[in-house]
């Protein structure tokens, strides 16, 4: 069984902090300073004037006049999400979240060291993510939908759907629900214009048909309705390391300069660096009007000299949209150790290959590990042909 | 997701197929001739067995192509490199 933790408009919570109430008024997450002017998760409320996330601020507005725009923190709720990662992992779950308020991990396993059945994972997940609604399904999609409809502020704040049922449950469901999916998110108006409204619809037609007219997706959507998914990809538990410093009043220039340079050396005084170097690193301000921003850096050679990282972070700090209150630098990926061992005998090739090596490692840390590969021969005699060859991520000889 | 994918994945296509059960279109384009067509079973100790009936067929428009269908799900697909 899969479980799903989910916090609706958890941004939007993070961000409004100890003005709660505000919730129940029409209010949104107004736009990222010097980002496009649209709106980020919105209040039911707002829901209701027909205000969507992802709207243009003066649209919303002539909607809803009285409109509450509330300053984003991104760092705030990057944090508070991380330490609800955190609190999950601390029961032992293994978890896949790709947006902060939505998380997955798998039940099997767990049972055993919580009262032996699903009931005591789900209650230790609650206390791990209180406010939290609860479901779970043999899928990750269904579980994704038994905890939208599980019942807030209900003292079961959770939904179990059984192995069997998950295609009934699944049926009566529109199929709007296919865009908690992103790859999948442009499908649900497609089947509506061709009349199929329900996830029982899309599953009644045959997979050749909807194969078709839609590709993979399509076959993706199809497995998803029949209450089939994708395995879960769990994330690997991270090594937070972060450094912050609070500021004089209007810091600006020299002196932000001044509150980096402390920042980086903290940074690489950290034992948990154990003598890497930095790849890339988050730098984060809280405002003093509130609200917070944050910008990743990734060095285009993985360093550990400090005068170098200032001078890629500093240029980043004349781009505050505000004074800042606290300064924060996070080191999100380490590189390979900072002493190279030199060779007796020099190799003619050794500089290229490390050219290449450090290439290849700059281009993945920019666009993901899937931007250089290379073709592995798995079984090249099979019969079928998808499974002699894979593609797989390059990692290249130092 | 594991960043590790298989090369020449089987890729939906539409088929319309004759009497015998062979392709007569394949996307629309009219199916001239049926070079090969060979039976894959495979896995069949397995749950989830697995059983396709490649053709390489020759298109009107002079390309070649390799079309098989799902034995079990009844579905085609296209795939290079079979």
């Amino acid at each position: 069984m899969v479980v799903c933790s989910l916090v609706p408009r958890f941004q939007l919570l993070a961000a409004l902090g100890e003005r709660r109430a505000l919730l129940s008024e029409p209010s949104a997450l107004a736009p990222e300073p010097g980002r496009g002017q649209f709106l980020g998760e919105v209040s039911a409320a707002a829901e209701a004037f027909g205000v969507t996330p992802g709207m243009r601020v003066g649209e919303a507005l002539s909607r809803c006049p009285a409109l509450r725009l509330v300053a984003p923190d991104p760092q705030g709720a990057r944090e508070q999400w991380s330490a609800a990662l955190d609190a999950l992992e601390g029961i032992g779950a293994e978890v896949e979240s790709d947006l902060p308020g939505t998380v997955f991990f798998a039940a099997s396993g767990l049972t055993g060291i919580h009262g032996g059945n699903l009931d005591g994972v789900l209650r230790a997940a609650g206390a791990a993510v209180p406010r939290a609604r609860l479901g779970a399904a043999p899928s990750r999609f269904a579980s994704y939908a038994a905890a939208l409809h599980a019942r807030p502020r209900r003292r079961a704040d959770q939904r179990i759907v059984g192995v069997e049922a998950a295609a009934g449950f699944l049926g009566p469901l529109p199929v709007g629900l296919l865009r908690s999916r992103p790859e999948l998110a442009w499908l649900p108006d497609m089947l509506e214009r061709l009349g199929i409204r329900t996830l029982a619809a899309l599953a009644a037609l045959p997979a050749a048909r909807v194969a078709e007219r839609f590709g993979h997706p399509g076959l993706l959507a199809h497995e998803l309705a029949r209450g089939g998914d994708t395995p879960l990809d769990p994330r690997r538990p991270q090594e937070p390391v972060i450094e912050r410093l609070a500021l004089p009043d209007a810091a600006s220039g020299p002196q932000l300069e001044r509150a980096l340079e402390l920042l980086v050396g903290r940074v690489l005084a950290r034992p948990e660096r154990r003598g890497r170097t930095v790849r890339a690193l988050g730098l984060s301000a809280r405002f003093v009007a509130g609200g917070t921003w944050r910008e990743r850096a990734t060095l285009r050679q993985a360093s550990a000299d400090a005068g170098r990282i200032r001078l890629v972070l500093a240029p980043r700090l004349a781009a505050l949209p505000a004074p800042a209150e606290l300064l924060g630098l996070e080191v999100e990926a380490f590189g390979p150790p900072a002493h190279d061992q030199g060779k007796l005998l020099e190799d003619r090739h050794a500089g290229r290959r490390a050219r290449l090596a450090e290439a290849v490692s700059q281009a993945c840390q920019v666009a993901g590990p899937g931007a250089a590969m290379r073709v592995l021969d798995v079984d090249p005699g099979s019969r079928v042909p998808e499974r002699r060859s894979v593609l797989a991520p390059y990692e290249a000889e130092r | 997701m594991s960043a590790a994918r298989r090369l020449s994945p089987p890729r939906p296509v539409r088929v319309e197929k004759g009497p015998e059960g062979a392709p007569e279109t394949v996307s629309g384009e009219a199916v001239e001739a049926v070079l090969e067509d060979w039976v894959v079973e495979d896995r069949w100790w397995t749950g989830r067995p697995l059983r396709r009936r490649y053709f390489e067929v020759l298109l009107a428009d002079g390309r070649d192509a390799v079309v098989f269908i799902d034995l079990t799900s009844g579905c085609w697909f296209a795939q290079r490199s079979a």
